[in-house]
């Protein structure tokens, strides 16, 4: 080995140092979390770091029974969806006209929606409670599938407005010369063009719907109701001694994303990283 | 934000977007004109209000209406939830009295902190791990997905997963134990001088995948050759850094500067899950999102002690602060931008 490598070799060790240290900080915590699901508290406490012993699902039977998983991950599952498909359907409906008509008020009423991604919901939340109260939705899952809707309606409506804008105009034209009524026009023509911006909408509505703690905080009072997030945060305060079924829950909470993101972590790269910045 | 981690998202990605907008609207008047004469305004107005209504009606009625409700409700006072008479700033000076300046001070300071600690470990760091994944070459990819893993998980998870591992006598410390790093007891979470750094850096191990990839991508899209043409004068990787890719990264800078005011201005998730929504220990984690909770709706177990007044005096001064300080920061990088 030459001088000039041993010196190119020395200067890249802060470098690797770096993404070394990193990796281990991802991976040991999921690491522990994983293989603490299937210890008993006393061997978490004895050798945190060491694999288990036996790999019974003990744990995780006990969480979802007895802490009620099932019922949680059940709530988020049916909200999540519902959400996605309102958010959807609203959103393709709303920026054909916004995208492709030309009227005075569409670009306009184009930007309300648009600015919505900037408003710091979290500041509304008295005024969305009250109305929730007025409209009897306190306490369902309707009611948060509704401000879910609410809260993805901008974003939905930026990817979808982008990209029906990109479409050309030719095979719409064709269809309206034949008589199609406007709506057709949308579900014939324009609609199977969209797809990946479907995906990408389903994906995003998805993963914050299914993440998000703040509203089904505030507008969910019975357990039974409970979506996946809000149950396991009481359950970190509620079971606090029995940590191997602690962790068996949070795994179980993982499990979904984990899935998703072995499926699709290309496309979620690369609409996070380079379409949704440039 | 939030909604929060979900929101998160939205944010993070809609923000350069937004401002690209205009542009977009300006080109669709290039439209042929032809096509609205073919089929009559009339029929082109209802149909494009049909298509509009049901989600102007869902964002109107759940977003819009409640945000205007919740601004011009800071003017009046309150009895529980329900709207008295006019106080013009009378909740806004409460607020900015005693008891309740010394509080909302202090977490308005925690929350400036969380904004400095994030651009710090998370924006900062991810930029030398963009930069050394980038160096590396395309088989270091790998690394991007794995650093990008916990962005997908809720802050809520997350939380509860680190507060787990840091429970004195717990995983974390057996680890640190084994190195040899320290040998006390780690005890992070219940010491208020150390808490809040804590929740930052969980935040942080929570988000930097995002900068990571958004720095990788931009660093990708610029030309190799400005890259070599530095190499062959004798820049080394430092330079290359500061002087050529971060100059070209501004757009992105910018972008993620603005998720991250929102961001740490809305924090939240974390300090509930592993602080409490009284942001423990001592109120050293509290943040104006916990203060403006437990405002509107009460702490955790002690219902109905709540003041809607003081909730919405806060909250108004927080949208008007995060809209000035949102468009001060986008002029800031828009100049640094032009002058590239």
């Amino acid at each position: 080995v030459s001088g000039a490598r041993v010196v190119y070799r020395v200067k890249r060790i802060p470098a690797s140092v770096l993404l070394a240290g990193w990796t281990l900080l991802v991976l040991l915590p999921l690491y522990i979390l994983v293989t603490a699901s299937f210890k008993s508290t006393a061997q978490i406490y004895s050798a945190p770091l060491a694999p288990p012993t036996t790999w019974g699902l003990g744990n995780f039977v006990h969480a979802w029974k007895q802490a009620n998983f099932n019922a949680y991950m059940l709530n988020s599952v049916l909200v999540t969806s519902l959400a996605i498909a309102l958010t959807i359907v609203v959103c393709l409906a709303a920026a054909y006209p916004l995208s492709r008509y030309r009227l005075w008020w569409t670009a306009p009423m184009l930007l309300v929606f648009l600015v919505g991604i900037m408003i710091p919901v979290r500041l509304a939340s008295v005024g969305i409670f009250t109305t929730m109260k007025e409209l009897h939705l306190l306490d369902s899952h309707l009611g948060l599938v509704l401000v879910f809707a609410a809260l993805r309606i901008p974003f939905a409506m930026l990817i979808f407005a982008g990209f029906m804008r990109a479409i050309p105009v030719e095979l719409e034209e064709a269809a309206r010369l034949d008589g199609a009524p406007e709506w057709r026009v949308l579900v014939n023509v324009l609609i199977p063009q969209m797809r990946p911006a479907i995906g990408v909408v389903t994906v995003f509505t998805g993963i914050a719907v299914w993440n998000d703690f703040y509203f089904p905080l505030l507008f969910t009072f019975s357990d039974e109701k409970k979506t996946l997030t809000l149950g396991l945060a009481g359950f970190v305060g509620q079971y606090n001694t029995d940590w191997g079924m602690l962790f068996a829950g949070l795994t179980m909470a993982l499990v979904p994303l984990v899935l998703l993101y072995s499926l699709a972590s290309g496309q979620i790269q690369r609409a996070m990283g380079a379409g949704a910045f440039r | 934000m939030q909604h929060h981690a979900n929101l998160r998202i939205a944010r993070r990605s809609g923000v350069a977007r937004l401002r690209a907008a205009p542009e977009g609207l300006d080109k669709d008047q290039g439209d042929p004109p032809q096509r609205t004469r073919r089929t009559g305004r009339g029929r082109r107005h209802g149909a494009a209000v049909a298509f509009v209504l049901p989600a102007a009606a869902i964002y109107g009625t759940f977003i819009l209406y409640p945000l205007l409700s919740s601004l011009f409700g800071s003017l009046y006072t309150w009895t529980g939830i329900t709207r008295q008479g006019f106080s013009g700033l009378g909740n806004f000076y409460r607020l900015l009295s005693d008891p309740y300046r010394q509080g909302l001070v202090s977490a308005f300071l925690h929350n400036t902190l969380w904004f400095v600690g994030v651009l710090l470990l998370q924006t900062l760091l991810g930029l030398l791990i963009a930069w050394t994944i980038f160096r590396r070459g395309r088989r270091f990819r790998i690394f991007q997905s794995i650093f990008f893993f916990p962005a997908l998980l809720s802050p809520v998870l997350v939380g509860a997963l680190w507060r787990l591992i840091l429970i004195p006598n717990g995983p974390a410390q057996d680890f640190l134990h084994r190195i040899g790093l320290i040998h006390t007891t780690i005890t992070w979470l219940g010491d208020s001088d150390k808490a809040l750094w804590v929740l930052i850096a969980v935040d942080a191990w929570n988000w930097i995948g995002l900068p990571i990839l958004v720095f990788g991508a931009g660093l990708n899209g610029v030309p190799k050759e400005i890259f070599e043409a530095a190499a062959i004068d004798g820049a080394g990787s430092g330079r290359m850094l500061t002087h050529i890719a971060v100059p070209m990264l501004m757009p992105a800078l910018s972008a993620l500067t603005m998720l991250t005011i929102i961001n740490s201005f809305n924090q939240f998730d974390i300090v509930y899950v592993m602080e409490g929504v009284g942001g423990d220990p001592s109120r050293s984690t509290d943040t104006l999102i916990t203060q403006f909770y437990r405002f509107a709706f009460g702490s955790v177990g002690s219902s109905g002690l709540t003041d809607i007044g003081l909730a919405l005096a806060l909250g108004g001064l927080l949208f008007v602060f995060l809209a000035v300080i949102s468009v001060a920061t986008l002029r800031y990088f828009d100049r640094k931008v032009a002058r590239l």
